[in-house]
């Protein structure tokens, strides 16, 4: 129950999620999420029956309501170029961007 | 000195040969496309799209569970992998963890020494491909074309012991997928993609070493490869009392050398959760039997059965039961002509799979039909044309489509078996070759030959040669 | 009274009618926004001057042109005598979460404020293609994240219609005050924790959230996936049974959009209680939450409230319902806990696809790499809120944490779905036909007091993030002004699927309270 996100757990959240903070916002998100922590850990004294199923939409869909699966039919899409043009960078018909770190040694 | 054997598990991925996407309606295939021509909101990550699963997916995915005898669930889901890279346009894949289409299952090898080997599968599961990225002058271009394909990944156990056994499991992994027709299985255009698990320990041993994982090898060559290499080196570095480590490798094919990839910065944690966008997959008895129905009779049984029911050598069945059309053919034949099936099963591993592989063609897309071929073995057999006229009618019945009769009468291809014509043209030759004549009669019997192949020559090889021989016999006595 | 205070279904009347032309009606929201709607949020809006204080600040993006062509394609196929639609020449905003082809879509983030969508979510292009107008795209916290709208990238952000100085609730504040100003009739919003509801009580205007799938994601900029559900909000009980009689149903696109027949929700509005089993709950009366301490308190909500509760459910039995008290819902208080774990998830999950590749912000700075480029581009483009929400759904669906948090949470969410079984159930003890309560444990708070304590602003959902985790549907009518003047919001919550029950209990709620006082009030902004 003592369990609360400390700074290393934090840092590497964030480097996780591909973010990266001034000393300001961190402290701020930090103590948010440990504020956060408190009323999940309200969770944690709930007695649940080991065989309590999860629910992963409220509702129930049941086989009636289910939409059907999707036939194999080809359909375009018209504008390709829209989503093309939306790319904050692109040439030749390629979004680009900056290089990935090299991973190869010899 | 210790004697090594290899373990070797294969992680493959299948492209399938839908119409379209695994969760939008843009084409599947886009090889020969613009980039980023083949994409719509859904496959390119837009904010607000929904995936809905194509139909076709499921039902290629479960005759292929079938075909490697997995057992297809009743219920599986869809779950988000959760990661940066940038031909992932969502940031997450959409795959199933643990919840799969099937579980268990396995391809059985047979070796060149009459043994088979039994190659397990944990579970075979559905997901989507990413694009494709590649490198141009220290920047990444980013093609979303292939995004959204449907993939099915199943991963092998450590059931395989050398790196010619890796080939075969791809071999007959590629024959199976092309027999369901369930994808094109062209690994040089990665419908068929593996990556490779190998370690090594002494043989006989029941436990298992640090392996390392070989990535980016694209063709069955590559893969028998890569392999080789790393269980040499792998057995050098054992021998000098070094330890394996657990390292990503790269196969460079055109040095033809491995490369070791750096080792992840961080720990690999996706954060699986299920897809709340996509509903749990039932698959009820109804669905999976109307989807079972169109399962084939399997390689290795089809194989199995044309040594018991035909009589043919395995090398035989294994040729003709390659490739399902080849193997469909053989059979239709058989039956059109009614005669011994072997004698089929040679005029198609030395003349019809001749003329496929010249073309690159299937069996299937022949216009010489499996009921022309028997009637051409039929026409041989009554001794209507002989051999080479038979061979060189399978090509002209194949370039025009008409029937092997139809053909031997335009073309008046039938034996000349008429004596009085026969004869007027061994008479011919002989005039004509009065040398030849002194030598046969001097004693140089052998050149029969030569005289009989004059005739032939001169009668455009409608000649019944064995009735030849015995005029020109007559003749020279 | 001006055109764009009428109701959809007189202006639709009058506009059959030939009495008013669909640009008159445009035209008159128009005019209202150019009055009381001040300067538009943006990414750089300067110092919030005297001026800004007292506007509402409703839009992020005016598309009037669109609205335009839309009114004169309406009024030609009257002139026609074709038919213009079910909801011809009715103004609608929508709240920019929305993918609307040709339009910019924000999600009140800067990380998405250049981006144009190059196609139209579901619900927008049923509302057009019946010929409704729309006017503008408006504002709300960014992502959605929040129950105030202080938090949009878009300022200055949306206030009070009733008095400027309060908070329009959220996220769907754009929304709600637009309609409760005038500035279109109809708007479309987004519901994941109480986002059409809360500020709809907020704002005294009809909010909906339908049942999980009733209508269609597609297009929807995702938060909570398995939560989220877009809904009407209208100034009355028949506008919005219209509007949703527009956008509900299946969608080829989203497979989690059920396979229900849409029933008739106007055909039984008028139908009245008569017969019909509503309930009153304990667990709704009170909230609970942990103080600065951790610890937990309980507390009621307050007497007006809980009055204007009771007062809804008299009106309701004097008509024939039979009120039914007492109705356990213990796991009311779990929503709020089991919200920040499942929530988060989805939405880290969800933001991953905003990296500076394909559309919207990327750094301006220069970067060594790819891997730098990611983190400047979401440092940058992102607010507190979804950061906030990156990093606790990256917590608590971390594998070493999974178990502990994210499953059980979503054990938890069983639990709370069983309260609204239990309640419903035809056979069951109570066979509720819905379950009344506050939509609200407060009225609208002023700017600035609980905006930066995301605890407690998560806290203002704990009535209404129960029928997100059960799916079921929920309306928010207004029932009352407080003693401070503002709106108070009760609640009616039904069984999957039964909006139409919903509608037909809040339309006679809203009969029978006509002539009383409050119902002449209106908002501080239309008084001047």
């Amino acid at each position: 129950m003592s369990e609360f996100i400390d700074r290393s757990t934090f840092d590497h959240l964030v480097h996780l999620a591909a973010l990266e903070l001034s000393p300001e916002q961190a402290e701020y998100l930090l103590r948010e999420l440990n504020n956060q922590l408190k009323a999940i850990r309200e969770l944690e004294a709930i007695p649940l029956d080991a065989d309590l199923p999860v629910t992963l939409h409220g509702v129930p869909y049941t086989s009636s309501i289910s939409p059907t699966l999707r036939s194999d039919d080809w359909q375009p899409f018209d504008r390709p170029q829209d989503i093309l043009a939306q790319a904050p960078q692109a040439e030749d018909g390629y979004l680009i961007v900056p290089d990935i770190p090299h991973t190869t040694l010899e | 000195m210790t004697e090594y054997e290899a373990v070797i598990g294969l992680e493959t991925h299948i492209q399938l040969n839908t119409t379209t996407k695994i969760f939008c309606s843009c084409k599947a295939d886009s090889w020969f496309d613009p980039p980023n021509s083949n994409i719509c909101p859904v496959c390119s990550g837009l904010p607000g799209v929904l995936p809905v699963l194509n139909r076709a997916v499921v039902e290629k995915a479960v005759l292929l569970a079938a075909a490697m005898h997995a057992e297809i669930q009743t219920e599986s889901c869809f779950d988000r992998k959760n990661y940066f890279y940038p031909d992932l346009p969502k940031g997450y894949q959409i795959s199933q963890y643990d919840k799969p289409l099937a579980r268990g299952g396995y391809l059985d090898l047979p070796l060149s020494d009459g043994s088979c080997r039994r190659v397990r599968i944990h579970k075979l599961h559905v997901e989507e491909d990413a694009g494709k990225t590649k490198n141009e002058r220290g920047r990444r271009l980013i093609d979303f074309n292939r995004c959204g394909v449907p993939l099915v990944e199943m991963v092998t156990a450590p059931d395989l012991r050398s790196a010619d056994e890796a080939a075969q499991y791809l071999i007959r992994l590629r024959q199976l997928l092309r027999w369901l027709g369930v994808s094109e299985a062209d690994m040089e255009k990665a419908h068929l993609r593996c990556d490779a698990n190998v370690s090594i320990r002494p043989k006989g041993a029941d436990y298992l070493n640090p392996k390392t994982e070989i990535k980016n090898v694209n063709s069955i060559d590559a893969v028998r490869d890569a392999i080789a290499k790393e269980i040499e080196r792998q057995i050098r570095e054992v021998e000098a009392g070094r330890r394996i480590e657990a390292w990503t490798l790269e196969w460079d094919e055109d040095s033809g050398k491995l490369r070791k990839m750096r080792s992840k910065e961080t720990e690999a944690d996706y954060r699986y959760f299920r897809e709340p966008d996509l509903l749990t997959l039932h698959i009820d008895d109804a669905w999976k039997n109307g989807i079972l129905k169109n399962l084939p009779e399997l390689p290795l049984e089809r194989r199995q059965r044309f040594m018991e029911q035909y009589g043919l050598p395995e090398y035989d069945a294994d040729l003709l039961t390659g490739e399902r059309s080849l193997s469909e053919y053989f059979e239709s034949a058989v039956k059109a002509y009614g005669g011994d099936p072997k004698r089929v099963s040679n005029w198609m591993m030395n003349d019809v799979m001749r003329m496929l592989n010249e073309s690159s063609r299937t069996a299937a897309q022949l216009q010489l039909t499996p009921e022309h071929l028997a009637e051409i073995l039929k026409l041989l057999d009554s001794g209507t044309i002989n051999t080479s006229t038979a061979k060189g009618l399978l090509e002209k019945v194949d370039a025009s489509g008409k029937a092997p009769a139809t053909i031997v009468a335009e073309e008046g291809l039938a034996k000349v078996s008429d004596d009085s014509a026969i004869r007027r043209v061994c008479e011919e030759v002989l005039t004509e070759n009065p040398k030849e004549v002194q030598s046969y009669k001097g004693g140089k019997v052998t050149l029969i030959g030569w005289f009989v192949g004059q005739v032939m020559r001169k009668m455009g090889g409608k000649a019944d040669p064995s009735l030849a021989r015995q005029i020109l016999e007559e003749l020279l006595r | 009274m001006e055109l764009c205070d009428l109701p959809a279904y007189e202006l639709m009347r009058l506009l059959r009618q030939r009495k008013i032309s669909a640009t008159e009606i445009l035209a008159s929201c128009l005019a209202r926004i150019e009055t009381i709607d001040g300067r538009p949020g943006s990414l750089e809006p300067g110092e919030i001057n005297e001026e800004d204080q007292q506007t509402v600040h409703a839009f992020i993006t005016l598309t009037d042109d669109r609205a335009r062509a839309q009114a004169m394609a309406v009024d030609k196929k009257l002139a026609a005598g074709e038919d213009p639609g079910r909801l011809a020449g009715v103004p609608f905003t929508v709240k920019d979460i929305f993918c609307v082809q040709g339009t910019r879509t924000t999600a009140a983030s800067r990380i998405l404020a250049n981006f144009v969508a190059p196609y139209t979510a579901t619900p927008v292009a049923r509302m057009e293609a019946e010929g409704a107008l729309m006017v503008g795209k408006v504002n709300l916290d960014e992502f959605t994240y929040g129950s105030s709208n202080e938090s949009s990238a878009f300022q200055p952000c949306p206030r009070n219609p009733w008095n400027p100085q309060r908070v329009p609730g959220g996220s769907s504040g754009g929304s709600v005050a637009s309609v409760a100003a005038g500035e279109a009739v109809l708007s479309l919003g987004t519901d994941t924790a109480g986002s059409i509801r809360q500020p709809a009580a907020f704002c005294g205007v009809v909010g909906l959230k339908p049942t999980y799938g009733r209508v269609s994601r597609y297009g929807l900029i995702a938060f909570g996936s398995s939560l989220d559900c877009p809904g009407p909000i209208a100034r009355n009980v028949t506008d919005a049974a219209m509007m949703l009689q527009v956008i509900a149903g299946p969608d080829a696109h989203d497979s989690t959009a059920a396979n229900v027949p849409v029933e008739d929700y106007l055909a039984q509005l008028e139908a009245g209680v008569k017969g019909l089993r509503i309930g009153l709950s304990p667990d709704y009366f009170k909230i609970t939450y942990p103080d600065e301490r951790g610890e937990y308190v309980q507390q009621a909500v307050p007497q007006e409230f809980e009055a204007a509760v009771r007062h809804a459910a008299d009106l309701l039995a004097k008509m024939g319902a039979e009120i039914i008290e007492d109705v356990p819902m213990p796991n009311t208080r779990y929503g709020i806990p089991a919200y920040f774990v499942i929530s988060r998830v989805e939405a880290a999950s969800n933001l991953h696809r905003y990296d500076g590749v394909k559309y919207g912000y990327r750094t301006m700075e220069p970067v060594r790499d790819l891997n730098e480029m990611y983190r400047k581009t979401r440092a940058e483009g992102f607010g507190p809120q979804p950061k906030l929400r990156i990093l606790m759904g990256m917590y608590v669906s971390a594998a070493q944490y999974s178990e502990q948090y994210y499953q059980r949470a979503l054990r938890v969410r069983t639990l709370i779905r069983r309260d609204f079984d239990q309640a419903f159930d035809p056979n069951g003890k109570y066979r509720l036909h819905a379950l009344l309560t506050p939509t609200t444990p407060t009225t609208a708070f002023p700017l600035g007091a609980v905006y930066g304590d995301s605890v407690l602003m998560q806290y203002a959902d704990q009535l209404t993030v129960p029928a997100n985790h059960a799916g079921v549907p929920g309306i928010s009518v207004p029932g009352g002004i407080a003693t401070d003047g503002l709106p108070i919001g009760i609640q009616f919550l039904a069984a999957d699927y039964q909006e139409a029950l919903l509608l037909r209990i809040a339309r006679a709620y809203e009969q029978a309270t006509e002539a009383e006082s409050w119902r002449q009030l209106k908002p501080m902004v239309l008084q001047r």
